[in-house]
């Protein structure tokens, strides 16, 4: 069932002749199309590997320990020993910074995975199953009805009552962002796969006896998988952003563990006067990190939309869609 | 009169949400650890005051009937007392929703003021120039964090160049807020006349209205920009070209048939940020509705908590059944 | 067919202007190509040309794909981006399409030249009452304002003769059937008076009878107003009765042009008479046009005729040399080395 990703109604990415393994080397292709006509997205890619680079290799990055502090040299501003100056505890900015992606990141990457994990998985079963009788669609109902209302909740009070809930650590704010997130990708997996299912590759499929794990596994999955990674991507961002605000507002990460949240309220009263150093550094390390993850996610929406991809291959050299 | 009945219904519909919500709210503080009758005594208190206590706030029967008990109460209008303020929840949210309400409403207008005509242009790339920066905003608005934002604008504008006045607050504190009508103290001082207290009111709200107002035009932008790129290369967009009708034409159109994603990314906007601005409530000590509740959780004062979260699921239910009203208008293939 | 509508061939033949004896418009050796990938351009059509008389209809006809929608769009401006005219003119009103840039043609598009789409539901603008759309066409155009505007729309709207239409105005385009859309999407082209009209196999999807019924209103307006109209089909039946002269398209190449009654009378080209063939059923016509749809093994390589792949009659000088659209008998055309004769 080859059908031609430029046909209208039709696949994203052809399931045709060629597998998996040359639909991976197609899409590199493009990929690297991409970078090179639009260097804004190659940048968005650098900054989160440099950040994944910072969480993992920071003891050799940093400069100095994270933690110790030296009431010496406390609140002083940027210099050649301290490049982004100390804070009220005297403890080194710049390395705070740097090891501040071993706990943000890994809250955001965990927390949002689990999230898309059980939502998308819910959703596709409520969106196969939407048009069924009996149980199924009374249960599709429920979930449904259950994520209206979870998501009629204030975000960032639920994620700190659950919090609160589970006391106060690292697991429970992990805790807390997968299950703020599950609705979103429980609606948007669920709206794609209705999408997919009225398509008439998917009827031709299903009327001629495929079981559904085949077309759940065939076709619907590889069509819906493009949107729910866009909004991975951006969702880890904003999980970061909601990581910093909870330990903001000290329902998070408890100091002295570095993370940028933390960091900017401790430096908070610092602000006002004047030193503005220790909570500068961090909110700037945060908003390129989350700007990263939002590039990524628009470069995987750019290739996921057919009529976009298509300019690429205009410009550079002939890459030939396998569906043609 | 299809309309009206199209209200009845949706109303109708709000009631088992409303229920839903309590519920969910309800079992969510009671799972919160601590003892509010502990709390609300202090560390001096002796077990049996305590447990007094807990009977009289019907701490000690099962939860089922707690609820039964809780839901009889706000039926009556009753929404229990904070320990933390003293007051009935009801008259502490008087004041603190439309706190709330001013800040996130002139935050939307300024969001909406950038957000709007920087999609236009980027989606029409007609300065190439303006495009590009709209493209970027939209990327970076949705990454800034809005309390760090708000420290940098304080730290800019008030420490720095000492523009601003004192960054606390909704008001000057030696001036007495206006007489609540609607609880916006713009809007109450103007009507009352009251000039010094309008400019200060005005004055207090740049700072936080610009966090805002900066940070929400992101997801605004972005919407706007790809939704009027769909409609200008939809098929009555080149329709219209093929007609000869001027560009200048086809833009407005495509921005009419723009304004159903519009509306929608305004009113998720709306509905979250009573809830989602209070980073920036807390980081100008603006006294909102957000900050109460999280003053509630962290400190396992419930009601405020449920008054809250009632209140806000309340506002965004009918924002969503005005909005809905608004598509009703704007798009006649609905009215069917 | 129907011979009660169809004017007589007289009338066909005195419905040319003689007045204007210069085409109105002229397309010489047009060539649009659609680049894609990067790989060989896709070459829709390799040199069209054709003229059209002031008070003419010529029909153009053609299987799917073979390029009409895009001489279309080419000659309205309005070319998909891949696509490009590689060569050829336009000649209209003494200019040339070709060498205008947009906002040339913008003002000539819905004033002078003007397209009746297909599918005209889902052309309009979902969200306004069809009178605003001709209303706006017609001040975007002519220098009238919003009331004289408002009473352009209606008038048009009698013209297509669409009932009450003064209560029709306020009407949005779902709440229209097919027909009805077709007619506003008529009106609106024809709001400005346009010397030029195309119509994009604006009649297809319709029952028969209205297509019947917007065929003769769109003959008469031809009429009325003294324009030339080019009619794209893919249905050579209602050709026959519609259109003064008929263009046979095959890949991107017109193969024959003649006067209707002619081109029925006997077909030359080889393509035509599969084409006829294909439509008639009774087996004596069929015989007559030589419905030999034989197997041909294709030759080696491309052919330098389009059509040698599938002709019947195709000899050597078929492969070597391509043949060139020439005056076989006075006043028709064929783009054929051994045009069909009887």
């Amino acid at each position: 069932m080859a059908l031609s990703p430029n046909q209208p109604g039709g696949p994203i990415w052809s399931t045709g002749r060629r597998g998996a393994g040359g639909r991976a080397r197609f899409a590199l292709r493009y990929f690297i199309q991409l970078l090179r006509t639009h260097p804004v997205y190659a940048g968005g890619y650098v900054i989160v590997a440099v950040v994944a680079i910072f969480a993992l290799a920071a003891p050799l990055v940093a400069p100095y320990s994270p933690i110790t502090a030296d009431p010496s040299v406390y609140l002083l501003p940027p210099s050649f020993s301290h490049l982004f100056g100390t804070d009220v505890t005297g403890m080194d900015v710049l390395s705070r910074v740097i090891f501040a992606p071993r706990i943000d990141l890994a809250i955001a990457l965990v927390g949002t995975g689990l999230s898309a994990a059980i939502g998308t998985f819910l959703g596709a079963l409520v969106g196969y199953h939407q048009d069924a009788r009996g149980v199924p669609r009374f249960l599709s109902g429920f979930v449904m009805r259950s994520a209206d209302v979870l998501q009629a909740f204030p975000v960032f009070v639920f994620a700190i009552a659950l919090v609160a809930v589970f006391g106060q650590s690292i697991a429970s704010v992990v805790f807390a962002i997968a299950f703020v997130n599950i609705p979103i990708y429980l609606r948007l997996m669920r709206s794609q796969v209705m999408n997919i299912r009225r398509m008439r590759y998917v009827e031709a499929a299903y009327v001629s006896g495929m079981p559904d794990s085949y077309i759940i596994r065939r076709h619907v999955v590889p069509n819906a998988i493009a949107p729910v990674l866009a909004q991975l991507s951006v969702n880890i961002g904003w999980s970061i952003l909601l990581t910093a605000g909870l330990s903001f507002v000290g329902a998070g990460v408890r100091a002295p563990t570095p993370e940028w949240g933390s960091m900017i309220a401790t430096g908070f009263p610092n602000i006002m006067t004047g030193q503005w150093w220790p909570s500068l550094f961090p909110g700037l390390a945060l908003a390129v990190t989350v700007y990263g993850f939002g590039i990524i996610g628009a470069s995987i929406e750019f290739m996921a939309d057919p009529r976009r991809r298509r300019t690429l291959a205009n410009a550079g050299g002939p890459i030939r869609d396998p569906g043609e | 009169m299809g309309t009206l009945r199209y209200i009845g219904g949706r109303l109708l519909f709000l009631v088992p949400q409303i229920f839903g919500i309590v519920l969910v709210g309800f079992l969510l503080v009671k799972a919160v650890p601590g003892d509010p009758a502990t709390l609300m005594l202090g560390p001096m208190a002796t077990p049996d005051s305590i447990a007094k206590l807990r009977g009289e706030l019907g701490l000690d029967k099962p939860l089922p009937v707690q609820f039964i008990i809780y839901i009889n109460r706000i039926a009556h209008g009753d929404f229990g007392t904070s320990w933390q303020t003293t007051q009935p929840v009801v008259e502490d949210l008087a004041v603190r929703f439309p706190a709330t309400l001013e800040l996130v409403s002139f935050g939307l207008l300024v969001a909406l003021a950038i957000g709007i005509p920087l999609g236009i242009v980027s989606a029409t790339r007609r300065h190439r120039v303006l495009a590009r920066i709209g493209d970027f905003y939209g990327l970076v608005a949705g990454a800034l964090p809005d309390f760090w934002l708000a420290l940098i604008l304080i730290y800019v504008f008030y420490s720095l160049l000492g523009w601003m006045s004192s960054p606390i607050g909704r008001i000057d504190v030696m001036l007495l807020p206006p007489r609540t009508i609607t609880g916006f103290y713009t809007i109450d001082s103007l009507v009352e006349g009251n000039w010094p207290a309008f400019r200060s009111s005005l004055a207090h709200l740049v700072l936080p209205v610009l966090t805002l107002g900066l940070v929400n035009a992101g997801p605004i932008l972005k919407t706007t920009q790809s939704a009027m790129e769909r409609m200008l290369q939809a098929d009555f967009s080149l329709y219209a070209r093929l007609c000869g009708l001027p560009e200048k034409l086809v833009m407005r159109h495509a921005l009419r048939n723009a304004l159903p994603s519009i509306v929608t990314i305004v009113s998720v906007l709306y509905g979250f940020l009573i809830g989602g601005a209070v980073l920036v409530e807390i980081v100008f000590s603006w006294g909102g509705a957000g900050q109460y509740a999280v003053q509630g959780v962290l400190n396992a004062d419930f009601n405020p908590v449920l008054g809250f979260v009632i209140f806000s699921a309340l506002f965004s239910l009918i924002v969503y059944l005005v909005v809905d009203l608004v598509y009703l208008a704007i798009d006649p293939r609905i009215r069917q | 067919m129907t011979g009660s509508e169809a004017m007589t061939r007289d009338e066909r033949g005195i419905a040319a202007s003689p007045a204007a004896a210069a085409p109105l418009i002229e397309v010489e050796d047009l060539e649009v190509a659609y680049h894609v990938y990067g790989s060989a351009p896709n070459r829709a059509l390799r040199g069209i040309s054709f003229q059209i008389m002031p008070g003419q209809i010529l029909g153009l006809v053609g299987e799917s794909g073979v390029g009409k929608s895009t001489l279309a769009r080419a000659i309205m401006g309005v070319l998909p981006s891949p696509g490009r005219i590689e060569r050829g003119q336009v000649r209209f009103m003494g200019s040339d399409l070709v060498a205008f840039d947009e906002a040339e043609l913008a003002k000539e598009r819905g004033r002078n030249l003007a397209m009746i789409v297909a599918n005209p539901r889902g052309e309009l603008n979902p969200l306004l009452p069809i009178g605003r759309q001709i209303a706006e066409v017609a001040r975007a155009h002519l220098a009238v304002g919003r009331e004289e505007a408002a009473r352009l729309a209606i008038d048009m709207l009698k013209a297509v003769s669409i009932p009450d239409p003064e209560r029709r105005m306020r009407a949005f385009p779902h709440e229209l059937s097919g027909g009805m859309a077709q007619r506003v999407v008529i009106a609106i082209a024809l709001v400005c008076s346009p010397k030029f009209v195309i119509s994009d196999d604006a009649t297809s999807g319709l029952d028969v009878t209205v297509q019947a019924q917007i065929l003769n209103l769109l003959r008469r307006l031809a009429r009325e107003k003294h324009m030339a109209m080019l009619y794209i089909t893919r249905d050579i039946g209602v050709a026959a009765n519609f259109c003064d002269r008929i263009a046979i398209i095959y890949r991107g190449q017109i193969v024959e042009e003649a006067p209707t009654d002619a081109f029925f009378g006997g077909p030359e080209h080889p393509y035509s008479n599969l084409l006829l063939a294909a439509f008639v059923h009774d087996p004596r016509l069929r015989a007559r046009w030589g419905a030999a749809l034989a197997r041909v093994t294709p030759a080696a390589g491309e052919a330098a005729c389009l059509f040698a792949d599938h002709c019947v009659n195709r000899q050597e000088r078929c492969v070597s040399e391509r043949p060139a659209l020439e005056e076989s008998t006075p006043g028709r055309l064929v783009r054929c080395h051994f045009p069909v004769h009887r």
